[in-house]
């Protein structure tokens, strides 16, 4: 197994690390500078680095005799922005589920924060998507019964935190994506690009050490794709969240830090 | 054959992932439809071949000379058991010797001929030898001339100026064996039946809605494929029907077979008299054909309509933004439609019963989601976890598809709270069961005393004859009591000796009509109710079912959902069905002046009892959704 080269293909922006996240977060836009400190790989022992957030080695998946992942190595660090790219069918989304407690590999180990998350059951796993992972899908990911608030505020619920807190938390962050004007309205009474900065909201609301987004871009014109990613790469490495984004776009791989493309369930060299 | 005829038919065959769940929800939905609408259709219909059989007993719609026959019906008893005596006088004002016999006897009695059901033919015996004064009945009633194969009956021919048939005695007279009266029991049972269709007529219409909608919702982003692949929305609206023609017939058919193979153990339940006869309840062709066709054409046009409001463009499909509002149509046909019924089915004899229960369904019908809604926004303001703030929002956001599955439920509360305290029929069977009365003219008490006591020492009992006014009681302190009824038989012309609990006993094969019919009615609104929440509960589990899915992937338990659907089914009902439960009672206190009309505890016991199985019905149908949830949010 091998280790996977990273390599940056655009201007990346700078990521500030452990700023008050009390502050509104302003999105930024991609600046001309690279990003510091890649490659950064897991030490021969196993233990991540320091800044290490999320580690994938050797990850193998299989549906049946079809296969997912055929061996994946893969870092992100805190702060950090991941673009998974490739062809459609190849392991991209197996990737991320595994990554994020979603699937268990059928060989290889999930580090999350130097712990080893692959081997959990399914309710350690449950509870630790919810407590330490944040989530951005394509679309319909929100209840079409509840406003944007405690759509966001729901997991926090779940885990047991006040209402009042949970809600406060929830129309806090919602005014950081930028809906202060919109935390009562429901999802049907939301733009696309709305409904994915709630989701955002949701994802980021119980201070995750990673994010993970699958085509979070996928049902969304161009020009509000772009502000959508930025959004969500902005506030999530603003809080030094660690952000997986499957993405077949260019321009949403544009603005991470850097890119891995899977090619049949491997990490291209290309 | 056309592609899109074709591809629906493939569609029906792989619905896709979830799709089978849904589709059988929809079928099983289809299928009760069909199920309860042949069981009212063929059930009104066994009670009127059932009262065509015997109704000419109780006709009168004839002239004293022209009239075939006069009739006077007489309460016997024959070992403790009830018994119809029919005394009929052949008037045969033609002198035609060719005059048709009375449905189910080989010919019209003579006077002295007696004939008798199969039941009471084994219980032939020496006190009805005597009583008839014939070795054995003249002929066995066929099945053609009785209500049920259990019927107690003695149809005697007497003499045309004999007591109780005489002219002066005001006998019933007929001019045909064939007349259009109905027999009263059977009325009642119609009246019931009415009743019933009042109650679940708009459950079962919104149900097929439902099920048609449930199979629709799996195949939105289908259709959406389609119209990016080029098919217009003609062929997808096309393609639609078809598919859902195929599950309703599917529906119409299982629930046909479901209604043949259950009526064996229907015609089992004693209503009218006794158990039926299975071919009074055996659906004829054209009742096949209706539900066959009917309940299709009822779900593809349900199907129909709910695409219609959304519009299914390449990129997806796209919901209205207006709620549907109920329409003045559904309005007029919820007061039109059992009025209608009742007029048709029963000659209007029940009118402003079915007036009275269709009004109450509007007022429930508009109350119910206000209330609802009411309910579903404290809820969801006052909720601290997320199970009952999501219950909460859901009832807020629809109150209508809410309150729908319930309705009938709520509204058979109504009903039984009603009844549950106000009966006012007075059910009491409290009659003495010490001494034969028999009720004579006045001036003739001391002539019946006299014979009567004669005929006991006769035949050596010891029975004290005490007269009133107008009556004459015999004590009956013996074993042998029908041998005591057997010596006073006809003591007073035309009049069984009866006690005056024997003469409860008569009548409470009529309570015991009643209070089978309420529980068959709650039976009704059950099912309906139950199916219609699992129906609703399984729509809801796949509109739920994406972002189910992301909330599980993002680390939410599902049974979180799946509580909080379980929470939004039962609400409606217990908010909702208690308070109208106890309106219910108060209006029937407020009818009997502010006192419990029924004696005993048999009201309440109902009401607790429909109550309970209300609400774990629709705990239990509420969850019908989880496991389709389940199977649409998995991965
Ligand atoms: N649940 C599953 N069952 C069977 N095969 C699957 C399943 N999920 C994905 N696959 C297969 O695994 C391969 C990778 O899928 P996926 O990770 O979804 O690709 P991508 O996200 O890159 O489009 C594909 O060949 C796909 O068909
Ligand atoms: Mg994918």
């Amino acid at each position: 197994m091998s280790f996977q080269r990273p390599h940056t293909t655009q201007p990346s922006p700078h990521a500030p690390q452990n700023q008050s996240q009390s502050q509104p977060f302003h999105p930024q836009h991609p600046q001309a500078q690279p990003f510091p400190g890649h490659p950064q790989q897991p030490n021969p022992q196993g233990i991540p680095h320091q800044g290490t957030v999320l580690t994938g080695r050797g990850l193998v998946k299989y549906y049946g005799d079809v296969v997912g992942l055929a061996g994946v190595d893969v870092t992100v660090q805190a702060g950090e922005a991941l673009a998974v790219m490739g062809p459609s069918g190849n392991g991209k989304t197996t990737l991320l589920h595994v990554l994020a407690g979603i699937l268990t590999p059928d060989q290889g180990e999930v580090w999350l924060g130097g712990e080893r998350v692959d081997q959990l059951g399914d309710a350690a796993r449950t509870v630790l998507r919810r407590r330490r992972l944040g989530f951005v899908f394509q679309d319909n990911q929100l209840l079409a019964e509840l406003p944007a608030d405690e759509n966001v505020a729901l997991p926090l619920m779940v885990d047991g935190v006040s209402r009042r807190e949970a809600i406060g938390r929830a129309r806090n962050m919602l005014a950081q994506v930028g809906l202060s004007a919109e935390v009562s309205r429901r999802p049907g009474e939301l733009s696309g690009g709305q409904a994915q900065r709630v989701a955002i909201a949701r994802a980021l609301v119980g201070e995750p050490q990673a994010v993970f987004a699958d085509e979070p871009t996928g049902a969304l014109d161009a020009a509000t794709g772009a502000q959508v990613i930025d959004l969500l790469v902005g506030a999530a490495t603003h809080r030094g969240a660690a952000v997986v984004v499957v993405t077949h776009d260019d321009a949403v791989a544009a603005r991470c830090h850097r890119v891995v493309r899977i090619v049949d369930g491997r990490v291209s060299e290309r | 054959m056309n592609p899109m005829t074709d591809l629906g038919l493939r569609f029906v065959r792989r619905p896709g992932p979830g799709g089978r769940a849904a589709n059988l929800a929809a079928l099983g939905a289809t299928a009760i439809v069909a199920l309860l609408v042949s069981f009212l259709i063929a059930g009104s219909l066994g009670l009127t071949h059932r009262s065509d059989r015997i109704g000419w007993r109780n006709t009168d719609d004839g002239e004293p000379k022209t009239a075939v026959g006069a009739v006077n019906e007489v309460h016997d008893m024959v070992a403790g058991e009830p018994v119809n005596r029919v005394d009929l006088a052949i008037n045969n004002p033609k002198r035609d010797g060719e005059l048709p016999p009375p449905p189910g006897l080989s010919h019209a009695p003579k006077p002295g001929e007696v004939f008798v059901s199969p039941e009471l033919a084994k219980r032939w015996s020496e006190d009805l030898r005597t009583r008839y004064k014939l070795e054995q009945p003249t002929g066995i009633i066929s099945d053609a001339g009785l209500s049920s194969p259990d019927e107690l009956i003695v149809i005697r021919g007497v003499a045309k100026d004999s007591p109780g048939v005489a002219q002066s005695d005001h006998p019933r007279y007929l001019d045909t064996w064939r007349g259009n009266a109905m027999d009263s029991r059977m009325a009642m049972l119609l009246a019931l039946v009415a009743f019933g269709i009042a109650l679940v007529l708009f459950p079962l219409l919104s149900l097929v809605g439902q099920a048609a909608g449930v199979a629709a919702k799996r195949r939105e982003h289908r259709l959406a494929a389609l119209r990016l692949a080029g098919a217009t929305r003609r062929q997808v609206l096309w393609l639609s029907a078809v598919e859902q023609a195929v599950l309703g017939f599917l529906g119409a058919i299982a629930g046909l077979i479901g209604y043949v193979v259950l009526s064996p153990l229907i015609a089992r339940i004693p209503l009218g008299g006794g158990r039926w006869y299975l071919h009074d309840l055996t659906p004829s062709w054209w009742v096949t054909l209706i539900v066959l066709v009917a309940v299709p054409v009822l779900s593809v046009i349900s199907a129909l309509i709910g695409l219609g409001r959304v519009s299914i463009t390449p990129l997806g499909v796209v919901r209205g933004q207006t709620r549907k509002s109920t329409s003045a149509l559904r309005l007029v046909l919820l007061v039109i439609g059992p009025i209608m019924l009742a007029v048709l089915g029963t000659g209007g004899a029940v009118l402003p019963l079915v007036i009275g229960i269709g009004i109450a369904a509007l007022a429930v019908r508009v109350v119910g989601p206000w209330a609802v809604q009411v309910i579903g926004k404290f809820l969801a303001r006052t909720a601290k976890g997320p199970v009952v703030l999501l219950a909460g929002r859901r009832l807020a956001d629809d109150p209508k598809g809410a309150f729908r599955p319930v309705a009938a439920l709520v509204l058979s509360g109504f009903v039984t709270g009603f009844l549950a305290l106000f009966m006012p029929y007075g059910l009491t069977q409290d009659g003495k069961d010490v001494s034969f009365q028999l009720y004579t003219n006045q001036g003739q008490t001391a002539v019946v005393a006299e014979d009567a006591r004669k005929r006991l020492s006769e035949a050596g009992f010891k029975g004290e004859v005490t007269t009133g006014d107008q009556s004459v009681s015999i004590s009956v302190s013996t074993t042998e009591r029908e041998r005591l009824r057997t010596v006073l038989y006809d003591v007073v012309p035309s009049q069984v000796p009866l006690t005056d609990a024997e003469r409860d006993k008569q009548d409470a094969g009529v309570f015991m009509d009643m209070r089978l019919g309420v529980a068959l009615l709650l039976g009704l609104v059950f099912v309906t109710g139950a199916a219609s929440t699992a129906a609703g509960a399984v729509g809801t589990a796949l509109d739920q079912a994406a972002p189910a899915k992301a909330l599980r992937r993002s680390g939410v338990p599902l049974q979180v959902i799946e509580r909080s659907a379980r929470l939004a089914a039962v609400v409606p009902v217990v908010a909702v069905g208690l308070p109208v439960v106890g309106f219910g009672a108060l209006c029937g206190l407020a009818l009997s002046g502010g006192q419990v009309v029924t004696r005993g505890s048999s009201g309440v016991i109902l009401l607790l009892g429909q109550v309970v199985v209300g609400v774990v019905l629709v705990a239990v149908a509420g969850a019908a959704g989880a496991p389709v949830l389940r199977k649409a949010s998995a991965g």
